[in-house]
């Protein structure tokens, strides 16, 4: 078979369990978890890879696959099935010399998928992972990466201070090389924070890869190994400064909170811009939403094929999903295909896919805005019954 | 046993709204084209081998419908093929489906596999199983299954074809292009037949310049007792969108549940084409009520009994109601808009103003800024 050479490919970390999701991702592994009223996490890391002419995409899934796997397909809804371009889910597998089963680190995936990547004999390979919610031009941070003549750039945004030991941080010469990494310092240097997205060229990580492999104390980690034993070798590493909106959504929290950083008439994150930053997704086949007459909306996300008669503000709304008459959803993230009964309350909640609130059940509760926030989560499929309460902060 | 199926795109037109564009790829419902509706229904019922017959006017149906992905029909062998007056063997335009059949001869007779063969309209929207209707035809050992629905004829209505039937389901009367009385039932311009006999008979009725499906084959060969009819009465919802009056009462009939459940069964789902729009954005102040909203939207002002289709821009203070706002179209600061029918692209400007009437709606074409 012949595979046309590519200057450029990505290998995508999917494999996480994310069990700071708690219930969320019991049964779902943490980039297919539905973010924004129709979108899945990993449609940002894949939409900008499309984005940046990057068409070649190595998944590598571990953690209760089966709903990814479903959910990527054959790469369809990015454009990814063409005949020189693939979404290609690599799982972990069994080979005769036995250096094979789990994933054991995040470099120990890629090294497991060495023959993947070498069928397309590329120049660069970027490192993604599929925890957060952002848009970025991977075309221009190769540039970068080959105008300064690196081994490997890391993409950097600066964290407040106090913020910066729960990072990777990499301190900095004026030209933005790396000299140092640390992994979670508890007396940062700097506040450059390493964003997990990497730019390697080949031939130098795949040297990497295979060293790491035969070091039996290593922890097979990118953060941890790889990017350490590079600097100590004394490749040269690039810093590469990123502006713009980027979220880890791996807590209950932060997920709420970058749901609702897509509201407002000036949101902090926009996800609508132009066609060349457009976010894709999988499209199921529902119609338009339908708005009754005694429905209130304020300030919120409705995607379609919904049918909303109660009150919303200030929530996302995914699609599939049924508001009822007197039901009132507040400051909250409802994913897809759920039903709140006439008459429920859900208040700084996520409900889970297909979860149901029973007629007149009350979830979650109101808090000041510089309280702890205490979010009530339903797991995919839950049933709030009627006429109970699910508290502030619990789960169900 | 396989079936191949047949899309007559052109039949019709309803004033501005088909000027630029065949009534197959003429908007409806928030996010579909009408044709949606036939290829949705021919690919659940497995036909995977598919003509539309187009004559003017099909670049945004070839744009709609692309390769037939969205729809399931995307194969190497068979799927979807575009039967235009230049993928026929003439260039004339034909002047009936009969014609229309025979200058499409080469694909009708691709493939010995295709038993029966599915005709239907783009213009008729319903969501129906074919497979029953297939399993009824099968059943009758008919030569000719016609789809019809009651409580469509009316004395009023124009009908293409429409026929009385007697208690047993036997036919009594056929009569064309008609406004036929409720007694009667309308047909749906569905018809299934063998492909073979199909093929013999479009080449007997061509011989002898007869081209009209309805009056020469159907009326013609049933008054001659050369045809035996089986009639299958389609129980679900019907919209027969000829007129522009017809469209907007229809489009606005979404409103009512038990129709848009009807139409827009969750086991059988109506696919389009994607466009990967962003959820739709209710502003602070919006006031939305009674209406169908697809995605993509921005809607800030007020809104009542109206279909709003992807990425429209509804602005502070605008007040919209009763009507049909297309793809991409911008309603400016406080512009008040009545009974109309903005088409895809339109901008009205803040403050303007457009009122018309619920038989007589007003119409901005496509592009227009008002």
């Amino acid at each position: 078979m012949y595979f046309q050479k590519k200057r450029c490919i990505a290998m995508l970390l999917a494999g996480g369990q994310g069990s700071r999701l708690k219930v969320l991702t019991e049964k779902t592994a943490k980039p297919a978890v539905p973010f924004g009223g129709k979108y899945r996490i990993i449609d940002f890391p894949l939409s900008n890879c499309v984005n940046s002419g990057i068409d070649t995409v190595g998944i590598l899934t571990q953690y209760q696959p089966l709903e990814l796997n479903e959910y990527i397909g054959n790469g369809q809804p990015w454009g990814l099935n063409k005949t020189h371009s693939c979404a290609q889910v690599l799982p972990p597998y069994e080979r005769h010399d036995k250096k094979s089963g789990w994933y054991k680190g995040t470099a120990n995936a890629i090294y497991q998928n060495i023959d993947f990547i070498e069928r397309f004999d590329p120049d660069y390979v970027v490192i993604l992972s599929g925890d957060h919610i952002y848009k970025m031009d991977y075309a221009a941070m190769v540039k970068y990466h080959e105008k300064n003549n690196a081994a490997c750039t890391i993409a950097v945004r600066n964290v407040p201070l106090e913020e910066a030991s729960r990072f990777g941080i990499l301190n900095t010469n004026p030209d933005n090389s790396i000299y140092e990494f640390e992994e979670k310092p508890p007396k940062p240097k700097s506040t450059n924070a390493s964003m997990g997205i990497y730019v390697f060229n080949w031939k130098v990580l795949h040297d990497a890869l295979v060293a790491d492999e035969e070091d039996p104390n290593s922890s097979n980690d990118f953060g941890k190994n790889i990017i350490p034993s590079l600097l100590n070798a004394g490749h040269k590493m690039m810093a590469y400064p990123f502006e713009g909106y980027w979220k880890d959504v791996g807590t209950i929290d932060s997920l709420w909170e970058a749901n609702m950083e897509l509201l407002g008439k000036e949101p902090e994150f926009n996800i609508r811009g132009d066609e060349r930053s457009k976010i894709y997704a999988r499209n199921d086949a529902y119609p338009s939403s339908y708005i009754d007459g005694d429905s209130k909306i304020y300030n919120s996300f409705i995607a379609e094929g919904c049918e909303v008669y109660g009150t919303v503000r200030h929530s996302i709304i995914s699609i599939g999903c049924t508001i009822g008459e007197g039901a009132l959803v507040e400051d909250s993230v409802v994913m897809p295909g759920v039903v709140i009964e006439p008459g429920a309350v859900v208040r700084h909640a996520i409900l889970g896919e297909n979860s149901k609130v029973c007629q007149n059940a009350v979830v979650g509760g109101a808090f000041e805005p510089d309280q702890a926030k205490e979010i009530s989560v339903t797991a995919k499929g839950a049933v709030v019954e009627a006429n109970t309460v699910l508290k502030p902060g619990e789960m169900l | 046993m396989k079936t191949m199926g047949i899309i007559f795109a052109n039949d019709g037109n309803i004033s501005a709204l088909t000027e630029k564009r065949t009534m197959a790829s003429l908007p409806f419902g928030g996010r579909y084209r009408q044709v949606d509706f036939a290829l949705s229904n021919l690919a659940a019922a497995g036909v995977r081998h598919l003509g539309i017959i187009t004559r003017y006017n099909y670049q945004s149906l070839l744009n709609h419908i692309g390769s037939g992905e969205e729809w399931g029909l995307e194969l190497e062998e068979g799927g979807l093929e575009f039967l235009t007056p230049y993928a026929m063997s003439t260039r004339n335009n034909y002047r009936g489906k009969l014609e229309s059949l025979h200058y499409a001869m080469d694909f009708l007779t691709y493939g010995d596999e295709d038993e029966y063969l599915i005709m239907i309209d783009s213009a008729v929207l319903s969501n129906i199983d074919l497979n029953s209707v297939l399993a009824s035809h099968i059943d009758s050992g008919k030569d000719i299954t016609i789809v019809t629905k009651t409580g469509i004829a009316n004395g009023e209505k124009m009908l293409d074809m429409a026929l009385k039937l007697d208690d047993q389901g036997n036919v009594q009367d056929i009569v064309v292009d008609y406004a036929a009385s409720s007694e009667y039932d309308a047909s749906m311009d569905i018809f299934i037949l063998s492909k073979k006999w199909l093929i013999q008979q479009v080449k007997e009725h061509i011989a002898r310049n007869l081209y009209h499906m309805d009056r020469d084959l159907v009326l013609g060969l049933w008054q001659a007792g050369q045809l035996s009819i089986n009639v299958y009465r389609f129980k679900g919802h019907v919209m027969y969108n000829e007129s522009v009056e017809e469209y907007f009462s229809n489009s606005m009939s979404l409103i009512n549940k038990e129709i848009r459940h009807d139409l827009f069964h969750y086991n059988h789902p109506v696919y389009t084409k994607v466009r990967d729009r962003v959820p739709t954005y209710y502003g602070e102040d919006c006031q939305i009520k009674d209406c169908i909203v697809a995605d993509g939207c921005m809607l800030e002002g007020k809104a009542e009994d109206c279909i709003i289709f992807r990425q429209v821009t509804v602005e502070e203070g605008a007040d919209v109601e009763n009507s049909i706002i297309m793809n991409d179209t911008v309603i400016g600061k406080d512009a008040e808009i009545k009974y109309a029918i903005l088409d895809k692209n339109v901008t009205v400007r803040p403050g303007a103003r457009l009122v018309g009437t619920p038989s007589n709606p007003i119409i901005i074409k496509r592009g227009e800024t008002v």
